[in-house]
């Protein structure tokens, strides 16, 4: 089950943080967004290493900690998209799908011309996507 | 679980470094950092103090090239359970340092000594360091051989060596003692144990097994001491037989330690060269380490004591061996798995210590925001032991993390990121970038917030209160978006009560609020604008400020109100003010206690002010103050006293935030949620201060704000110029500027130009008349608005008064200042709005003519008959009336009649004067004429009898050109009528000028009207008839001389009498009369005279036609020659056959009159004759009684 879905901007400005647990754990899964990101900044500055192609945006698992684990994405404009998730066995493909279909909301979302590039997305329309999506994402691993 | 471990631990040898006797804890870490410096002691230098007592069991022992590592714990360290497990956990040597002059009883130190050594049972060294021993105590001999060591005073240098030699020494006792150690361990006689298998070795049966583990151990235990001993060959010897013996017996927790053992053993042969089959290697080991740990847990005294711990620091030693960026991803892992174990530790501390190395390792790896995450755990861990100690403890963890968080106290920050940024192009660029990075990661502002209320708190319970203010005011001025009132409240509460527990006066780096921007430079006030002066000319301040009627130039470098930004001139001792706005946008009364500008540059002296906030306000103010040395001057914020600790408030910060908030990168503009208008970027020009100059500072004296002035008002104002500074003036010039100019009729130049030079505090009072425009011509806007605003009449409107200029300048040269090599001290101009306000005064309803025609009385005295023509002899200046004498009439007497009408509310007068300038007097006439009141609201007229004009000759020059005109109409010459014309409008305006009419209105206010165009226009048509003369004039009289003499006779004693007699005629009487003929033309005239006499009911008679004619009688066709400017005088008699009041009407026919009689009569043809008639005279008949 997806616990948190997060986009981070390229200055690692939180753009878009929301949990889908239950129990008030908001601070939590902020600090384990937070500190993905020092795992995503060390596989931007050695990418030889982390990926093999130069063009691969999905991340993989970035670190597990405690009972999550850390998926990450980065897309071209370095604009990071982050996953936490509480399964323990989860399928590759099953997250790079994800992330494509997030990503997609999120190039969506940055496209409406109401939208300052930098600032936090607010729009209703994209978190009701995210949810749908995040949703889907427990169901298709299921099935 | 031990704090700071690594794979080599396992070779150091522990030495317990303890403070003896009374010493003060800064020397004693001066003490003991000399002494930390000898971590390690070379086995080369050692051999001297090394004594072979028997067969040394190191026998590989690398004396060239070996050494002994030593870790110094100060304070010392009680004693661990797993000592027989790991040797190096052992106490192996204890010293104490002492200062001998604060503890001069070296007995008692040495009692001490010998005490606290007592705990530490497993050390085999025990050395008293005493420094700095006195006289008395060197000379003390009973230490001799003791376990003191003096270190006589001496310089660093020698202490250090002497320390050095001792720390040798120490060290070859340690290399004794190990080889004694060993030598015991190989005879086998102690039992090893650890916590781990106290109960299960007793419950073992297999004797052998337990004499084979036994053997193990032992082995384990030899290598350990030939690993402290430095060498790493022998150790390696030992932990492979020890290796073998415990896998044997399935001693899989002493296989671990020896595995330990050996790859510590490994690392030091290696001597620091690492490769990457070296790293294999330990990698290998240590997996294997790691997991015979874990096979080593017993399920049954998992709740007493656990392997886990020894599990978690091979895991951490492994960690830091490998902890390089290109290991990151199996240093991560390892440090999670770490991180996971974690919550299976029994001990807190022992977390709390797991906690610190992860996060030190996740530091070293450059995962920050790991690295900040761990020290947070630790952080909680430590406030969760609820003492003073641990919360100081944790608020320094957090002071850690802060920078991760992007929450950092300013005092942690670079401060050149705040000074420097604009100054070098590039740098500033890049801190900048590092600027803007932060503002965006600032957005982790829950977060944030949490780690800045934790450090608030374990301030607080830490007694810290400068932290705890710090952190309340980064909360609150960062976050007081996301804090409720309530919660800002708290936070108010926080900082004042964190001030009262610091001593006041105390700075912090960290600005609460209010949040302050710049507002404005003003730049100079009017009153003391800086003219650079251009030496060598007299006007020394032309081309100084930009000249000529455009405001831009396209050719002037810049927009000038930029370059007038960039820099600004301040003077030494001169006042000088900044706006800045502060905001408060929190839900408190904030009280500024007091708020001055901060000026690094140090020549400068502000004026603190207070300023009180209420909630979600925004105020501009002023501040002010004095610079006091000649310079630049930089102002880079403004430092703040609120509740009670005194910061800096840097403009740079809030203009970043305020940019970031135009980006939506940080949560709130604090000044427009305070209502504050945007403002533009303001930026700080560069200030430079110059030597002191003179300052002139003008008032006009007796009016505070504007010289309220009727229309056409004149007064005499004076003008108080003073010298407020502390150079004299030398020279000084006033120029006139603005609109108006002409209203300033005079000024003293003489008396600011004698007054020079002004010393400092002299003051010239210079006197400047002026007169009020006319409102309705020179602004009607002004006259519409006055139609508005009803008759308050009050016009202050900027711009159309008067400016006066005055530009002046001090000495050639500053006073004795040689630094200033030759430059001209600028000098400077004031501004001296002259500000008028006129208000409308009597306004001209109409002007018009009016003739009034009053018939004269024939009467006796003859020269009587001639004052048309030569009044101006015989009116005194001084007679105010206009006198009309009955024996003259005033036929043809036209008035000028002013309607005037007082829309103010005070009272005017109106005088009017007529000034005579003729050629024949000496002295200019006056006529004056009584005052006539106007009230308020009233309108009044001013009759102006137009009687002194008449030119005492019909003179050919001027109607001459008078009947050309009429001639040359038909002709058209343009020129000449031209010509003509102006002349003649200039006898006008000529005529019109001599009229004045002034006003007065209270004591004080006094002017003239303007009423020249009215005037002009009313004459326009009758002009002639004012201004010229007729050819002829009339006059009547009675030929008796009889009774001319006697009436004069009387008229002192019985004028009245005689009055009523003069000029009176009987009926039936032949009564003689004269007919007096003047000729004003300067050539003869021959006329036909004929006089008509009437007896008329009607007052005029002379029309004819209307009036009832009683009684006529004709006398015509008197031809008569009048000789210029002569009279002629014609006798005739008349016989009144009936009282009555009779009419006598002399009129004339000139014959061969010339061009100009026929153009003073006004003819059309040359045929028609010039008919000239006088003005009727009365004459009254008595009856005979």
């Amino acid at each position: 089950m997806i616990v948190c879905v997060a986009v981070v901007g390229h200055q690692n400005n939180p753009l878009y943080i929301q949990s889908f647990t239950e129990a008030d754990d908001a601070l939590k899964l902020h600090h384990i967004v937070h500190c993905s990101l020092d795992v995503v900044d060390e596989r931007v500055n050695n990418p030889k290493k982390s990926s093999p192609t130069l063009n691969e945006t999905f991340l993989g698992l970035l670190y597990p900690t405690e009972n999550y684990k850390v998926y990450g994405y980065l897309t071209n404009t370095k604009v990071k998209l982050i996953l936490v998730t509480t399964d323990l066995d989860v399928r590759d493909a099953d997250v790079r799908n994800f992330f494509r279909k997030f990503h997609a909301a999120y190039v969506d979302a940055v496209s409406n011309p109401f939208h300052v590039p930098g600032k936090k997305i607010t729009s209703r329309t994209f978190a009701e996507r995210v949810s749908t999506i995040v949703k889907s994402f427990g169901l298709s691993s299921a099935g | 679980m031990e704090p700071d471990v690594s794979i080599e631990t396992s070779c150091m040898i522990r030495i317990a470094v303890l403070p003896m006797g009374s010493i003060a804890i800064p020397l004693f870490r001066d003490y003991t950092s000399m002494l930390v410096r000898h971590y390690t002691v070379s086995l080369s230098s050692i051999s001297s103090f090394y004594t072979e007592h028997q067969k040394s069991p190191f026998a590989h022992q690398p004396w060239d090239s070996g050494s002994l590592r030593l870790k110094y714990m100060v304070g010392g360290s009680p004693a661990s359970p797993w000592e027989d497990f790991q040797c190096n956990r052992k106490i192996f040597a204890v010293i104490g340092i002492c200062h001998c002059p604060s503890s001069p009883d070296l007995h008692s130190v040495m009692d001490q000594f010998v005490t606290a050594c007592k705990s530490y049972s497993s050390s085999v060294v025990q050395r008293c360091f005493a420094f700095c021993p006195g006289d008395s105590q060197l000379e003390d001999e009973s230490f001799k051989g003791g376990n003191l060591i003096l270190f006589p005073p001496a310089d660093r240098q020698t202490q250090e060596f002497h320390l050095q030699t001792m720390m040798q020494d120490i060290a070859a006792s340690l290399l004794m003692e190990f080889e004694k150690s060993v030598l015991q361990a190989e005879s086998g006689g102690t039992i090893l144990k650890t916590p781990l298998d106290s109960q299960a070795s007793l419950s073992s049966e297999e004797v052998i097994k337990a004499k084979k583990r036994r053997l193990g151990r032992a082995q384990k235990t030899i290598g350990d001491y030939c690993l402290l001993a430095g060498s790493p060959v022998d150790a390696n010897a030992h932990y492979s037989t020890s290796l073998e013996l415990a896998r044997l017996t399935g001693d899989f927790f002493w296989y671990a330690g020896a595995m330990e053992g050996s790859v510590c053993a490994l690392l030091i042969d290696q001597m620091g060269q690492r490769d990457q089959v070296l790293d294999d290697e330990v990698k290998y080991r240590y997996n294997s380490v790691i997991l015979h740990y874990r096979k080593s847990f017993i399920q049954d005294n998992a709740q007493r004591v656990s392997p886990l711990s020894f599990e978690l620091e091979a895991t951490l030693k492994l960690a830091r061996y490998l902890c390089r960026k290109e290991l990151a991803k199996e240093v991560v892992d390892l440090l999670t798995t770490a991180a996971d174990g974690a919550k299976s530790l029994i001990d807190a501390s022992d977390r709390l210590i797991l906690y610190i190395e992860i996060a030190r390792l996740f530091g070293t790896l450059g995962y920050h925001r790991k690295a900040a995450f761990f020290s947070r755990q630790v952080a909680q861990l430590y406030l969760q032991q609820e003492n003073r100690l641990a919360a100081i403890s944790s608020m320094q963890v957090l002071a850690m993390t802060t920078q991760a968080y992007r929450v950092q106290s300013r005092a942690s920050t670079d401060h050149a990121l705040y000074q420097e940024s604009g100054q070098n192009h590039a740098d500033g660029g890049k801190a900048h970038h590092n600027w803007i990075v932060s503002l965006f990661e600032s957005q982790w502002s829950s977060i944030q917030m949490v780690v800045l209320k934790e450090i608030l708190l374990s301030a607080v319970r830490g007694g810290d209160p400068l932290t705890a203010w710090s952190a309340a005011a980064r909360l609150l001025r960062s976050y007081y978006p996301l804090i409720t009132p309530a919660g800002q409240n708290g936070l108010a509460s926080a900082l004042s009560n964190a001030s009262q527990r610091l001593p006041s006066g105390t700075r912090c780096a960290d600005p609460a609020l209010p949040f302050i921007r710049l507002h404005s430079f003003p730049l100079h006030s009017s009153q003391q604008d800086i003219v650079k002066r251009n030496h060598g000319r007299d006007d020394w301040w032309a081309g100084s400020a930009p000249s000529g009627p455009f405001i831009y130039t396209p050719f002037s470098k810049g927009e000038p109100s930029q370059s007038s930004k960039q820099e600004l001139v301040w003077v030494v001792g001169e006042a000088v003010q900044v706006f800045v706005e502060l905001a408060n946008p929190c839900g408190f009364d904030l009280k500024v206690d007091s708020i001055y500008l901060s000026v690094n540059s140090g020549n400068f002296d502000a004026f603190p002010i207070s300023v009180s906030l209420p909630p979600n306000s925004s105020k501009v103010i002023a501040l002010s103050g004095i610079p006091t040395e000649v310079g630049s001057l930089k102002i880079p914020g403004c430092i703040v006293h609120c509740f009670g600790v005194i910061t800096e408030h840097y403009f740079k910060d809030v203009d970043n935030l305020l940019v970031g908030a135009a980006q939506g990168l940080v949560l709130s503009d604090p000044f427009r949620c305070c209502g504050s208008p945007k403002l533009k970027n303001v930026t700080v020009p560069n200030i430079s201060v110059v030597p002191p100059l003179p300052l002139l500072i003008s008032c006009v004296v007796g009016c505070d704000g504007a010289i309220i002035l009727y229309e056409g008002e004149i007064r005499e104002v004076q003008i108080s110029v003073a010298n407020a500074g502390t150079v004299p003036i030398e020279q000084a010039h006033i120029s006139l500027s603005g609109k108006n100019q002409d209203s300033i009729q005079s000024i003293a130049y003489e008396t600011l130009k004698s007054s020079l030079p002004l010393k400092p505090g002299a003051e010239v009072r210079i006197p400047v008349t002026l007169k009020a425009w006319q409102l309705g011509f020179l602004d009607p806007d002004a006259a519409s608005s006055k139609n508005i605003s009803g008759s308050s009449g009050k016009q202050v409107k900027d711009g159309c008064s008067p400016v006066l200029l005055i530009h002046y300048a001090g000495p050639l040269a500053y006073s004795g200042d040689a630094s200033t090599n030759g430059t001209i001290p600028p000098g400077r101009r004031l501004v001296v709005p002259l500000n008028i306000c006129v208000s409308q005064g009597l306004s001209l309803v109409k002007a018009r003519l009016l003739s009034m025609e009053i018939p004269a009385h024939v009467g006796e005295d003859h020269s009587k008959v001639q004052v048309e023509t030569s009044s101006v002899e015989g009116s005194p200046r001084t007679d105010r009336f206009m006198k009309i004498d009955p024996y003259r009439g005033s036929w043809g007497l036209r008035f000028l009649e002013l309607e005037l009408s007082n829309p103010t509310d005070v009272v005017f007068e109106i005088g009017v004067s007529v000034n005579m300038e003729d050629s024949n007097n000496e002295e200019n006439p006056e006529y004056d004429y009584p005052k006539t009141r106007i009230d308020r609201d009233y309108t009044a007229r001013v009759l102006i009898p137009l009687e002194h004009f008449k030119l005492p000759v019909l003179d050919g020059t001027f109607l001459v050109k008078e009947s050309q005109m009429n001639r040359i109409a038909s002709r058209k010459s343009s020129f000449s009528e031209k010509s003509s014309k102006a002349e003649f409008n200039a006898s006008i305006k000529n005529l019109i000028s001599k009229i004045k009419v002034r006003w007065q209105s209270g004591r004080n206010n006094s002017g003239e009207l303007n009423i020249k165009d009215a005037i002009q226009s009313a004459l326009q048509s009758s002009v002639m008839d004012v201004l010229l003369p007729d050819p002829l004039t009339f006059g009547f009289r009675c030929g008796n001389n009889t009774v001319q003499d006697f009436a004069e006779l009387n008229l002192d004693e019985e004028s009245d009498i005689q009055g009523a007699r003069k000029g009176s005629v009987r009926a039936h009487d032949m009564t003689p009369i004269e007919v007096l003929v003047r000729n004003n033309t300067k050539e003869m005239i021959k006329v036909s005279l004929s006089i008509t006499c009437r007896d008329i009911a009607g007052e005029n008679c002379v029309e004819g036609d209307k009036a009832t004619v009683l009684w006529a009688g004709v006398l015509s066709s008197v031809t008569m020659e009048v000789p210029p400017l002569k009279e002629y005088r014609h006798s005739f008699s008349l016989y009144f056959l009936v009282p009555g009041e009779y009419t006598l009407l002399a009129a004339a026919v000139i014959d061969d009159a010339n061009e100009m009689l026929r153009a003073r009569a006004g003819a059309n043809s040359c045929d028609e004759p010039i008919f000239c008639r006088g003005p009727p005279f009365h004459i009254r008949v008595n009856g005979t009684i």
